[in-house]
């Protein structure tokens, strides 16, 4: 994994994120955690159902729980380096399940020098154990000037 | 149980069932009109409760003492606590609880953190709507701000809506 200081930063350098095992109670630990208490992550009976064209076969994870791994792999890079965690846009492409192992990364795409300070673009993805993409994203970086 | 809990006066409805009947369907939903909204107390249990389910472990969030001799000189909340913030500060009859309710993808922007012991509001709406491959979606937009009216995030996402 790539140091945090923006002089050295080029394109191609990666931050690892942790692995995170998916399971009903860490489903469940999530919806208390945000509120978040669709039926999508609770009500196996309810996900027996058609969405549209898609039938899910069973509860899915919150689509936000990789948008939380994501954000807890910048800033666990970023702040001790100084650096702040301004921006992440992400979209879901495969549902996780139960029994899934998931696990965030980050690849350096561009720097750039603003009138006022400093910032890291970076590509974010989340692959589950298959090494399938689950989340797919970009984030922004400050990295403020000295 | 360390829940959150809304600073209205009812326990939070973690039944989504429960009010279905009350809330928005794609077709009653003004893009341009505010949502209703509540103002919440974030406290360092729900923040706490936030890190275990993420598995967040920096002392910024959870170790008073290093915190304070930390950058922002106390506790903090993580950036992405507005996936709490946004149930916390909704009434039960908000649309976003609508049972089928699938994310599909969001973008926010990051001011300054929260705090245990803020007294956070959103403003927010819907921004846009329309029909893509026979789904119905909703664009919504969200800020939240401090009780001193400081922004602390701002976001959009998208959302399919229960036919």
């Amino acid at each position: 994994m790539t140091t945090a200081n923006f002089d050295a930063l080029k394109a191609g350098d990666t931050i690892d994120g942790p692995a995170f095992a998916v399971s009903r109670e860490s489903i469940r630990l999530f919806c208390d955690a945000s509120l978040d208490y669709n039926p999508l992550h609770l009500d196996d009976n309810y996900m027996k159902g058609d969405f549209g064209k898609t039938n899910f076969g069973g509860i899915i994870m919150h689509g936000m729980n990789n948008f939380g791994l994501i954000s807890r792999m910048l800033t666990d890079w970023a702040l001790p380096a100084g650096a702040i965690h301004r921006r992440l846009e992400t979209r879901w492409l495969k549902p996780v399940k139960p029994g899934d192992t998931i696990r965030p990364a980050g690849t350096i795409k561009a720097k750039q020098t603003t009138a006022k300070s400093r910032w890291v673009l970076v590509d974010v993805a989340v692959q589950n154990q298959r090494g399938e993409t689950v989340a797919a994203g970009e984030a922004m970086l400050e990295f403020p000037a000295k | 149980m360390a829940q959150a809990e809304s600073s209205a006066a009812t326990p939070f409805e973690t039944d989504f069932w429960k009010d279905a009947k009350l809330r928005k369907v794609w077709d009653d939903i003004v893009p341009g009109e505010p949502r209703k909204t509540l103002p919440y107390q974030l406290t360092q249990d729900a923040i706490a409760l936030y890190c275990r389910a993420v598995g967040e472990t920096n002392p910024l969030y959870l170790d008073e003492a290093a915190a304070k001799a930390g950058p922002y000189g106390g506790l903090i909340a993580p950036p992405a606590i507005h996936i709490l913030l946004m149930f916390a500060c909704t009434p039960a009859d908000d649309w976003m609880r609508s049972p089928g309710t699938v994310n599909a993808g969001q973008s926010w922007s990051y001011n300054i953190p929260a705090r245990p012991g803020d007294t956070i509001t959103l403003q927010a709406r819907a921004l846009d709507k329309f029909i893509k491959r026979e789904r119905l979606f909703v664009v919504h937009d969200n800020v939240f701000f401090n009780q001193h009216g400081d922004v602390i995030c701002s976001g959009r996402g998208q959302t399919i809506r229960p036919m």
